[in-house]
């Protein structure tokens, strides 16, 4: 793809196959948990440039807020805020059918594998090397509110809680978010 | 394993558990293995384990994927095809009409707000999942080294990285971490 192509303009309305296309990119390159988040935020935002990085954020965001895999969120979410429901179908197909038949082949066989040694090594290093992609992701979306203290304070309080204190995802979720959405208000009310 | 009403339980509960399964579905795997384990002996704790490993690390939508498996073992692939619509339905309908309904007041002063302060809340809790990842797969010093070495390519360069996910299989495969 060349650099002319990928700065289109956004208003243009994306053709349902590049949503089918993209997603089934990002469901075929998330090892591991978490990294479908990695590529969405690689194909929306840097290479298709669909969403800024706040945009991404958000949904990411309301993803988080949601039950079920949050990764299948973001194609629901990015699919619809990019071409409505039929959108949100196209992106989620893209996600689940063809890489659901692949998954399943490739378990089943590797299932019979699972002991030796050697599929055991290969996996342990996409598994260090995934946990840094996450880790680089996440920054990289915190990026845009590097200029508020109070969002910095609350990033490291959510990542510190979990890390060291080992407190569950939901008490952390729910105890921090309306702290901070709260503080976020009387911030924006003295602006 | 050969009573009909087994499929037809698994997916109810895998229904269920998809609608309430708040922050993705690994905060219900500890619930979805007494069930399929414990309660119904459908399995053992080592399938489980199995399962669980190879959903991880297969490319695709893994948490899925790791419940297909799950209905395969119950009920061949007609298991498998209920498990996965179980596991995603419900909470894709959620997504969309909450996304909907979150769009609509898109431009409204208390979203601006939550947004505001919602973002940096999950993000740290996007890199503290990264951490537990690195914790998890960190057994060694080189490993650790491919974890940070990753993570900093990343934040300078729009290398793809799949690239780095190659290179650190390779490494692993050749016995060096």
């Amino acid at each position: 793809m060349t650099d002319l192509a990928e700065s289109q303009e956004p208003e243009q309305a994306v053709p349902l196959a590049a949503l089918f296309t993209a997603f089934l990119a990002v469901s075929l390159c998330g090892v591991g948990g978490g990294g479908g988040v990695v590529w969405a935020r690689r194909v929306a935002v840097e290479k298709r440039r669909w969403l800024t990085e706040s945009e991404f954020a958000d949904i990411v965001s309301l993803c988080q807020f949601m039950p079920g895999p949050n990764i299948v969120g973001i194609a629901v979410c990015v699919g619809a805020k990019l071409r409505g429901t039929i959108g949100t179908i196209a992106a989620v197909s893209g996600f689940l059918v063809i890489p659901w038949v692949i998954g399943i082949s490739v378990g089943l066989v590797f299932l019979e594998y699972a002991q030796l040694t050697v599929v055991r090594n290969i996996l342990g290093g996409i598994a260090a090397t995934a946990a840094g992609l996450l880790i680089a992701t996440g920054i990289k979306l915190l990026l845009p509110h590097r200029r508020r203290p109070t969002a910095l304070l609350f990033a490291i309080l959510a990542f510190g809680l979990i890390t060291f204190a080992k407190l569950p995802l939901l008490a952390v979720l729910f105890g921090l978010a309306p702290l901070s959405i709260a503080i976020a208000g009387s911030e924006k009310t003295r602006a | 394993m050969n009573d009909p009403s087994a499929p037809l339980a698994l997916t109810a509960h895998l229904a269920q558990v998809s609608s309430i399964s708040f922050g993705g579905f690994p905060t219900v795997l500890p619930d979805v293995r007494n069930f399929v384990v414990t309660t119904h002996g459908w399995m053992t704790d080592q399938d489980f384990a199995n399962i669980f490993a190879i959903a991880q690390s297969i490319p695709g939508p893994n948490m899925i994927l790791m419940m297909s498996f799950v209905g395969w073992k119950v009920w061949g692939f007609p298991g498998a095809v209920a498990s996965a619509f179980a596991t995603f339905g419900p909470s894709c309908t959620i997504y969309f009409a909450s996304y909907r309904l979150w769009d609509r007041f898109r431009d409204a002063r208390w979203q601006q707000i939550a947004r505001l302060g919602l973002v940096p809340v999950i993000m740290g809790l996007v890199i503290a999942s990264g951490m537990v990842m690195a914790r998890a797969a960190d057994t060694s010093w080189p490993a650790v080294a491919v974890t940070t070495a990753a993570a900093s390519i990343a934040l300078a360069t729009r290398l793809s990285p799949m690239w780095m996910l190659l290179l650190g299989g390779a490494l692993g495969g050749l016995g060096l971490l």
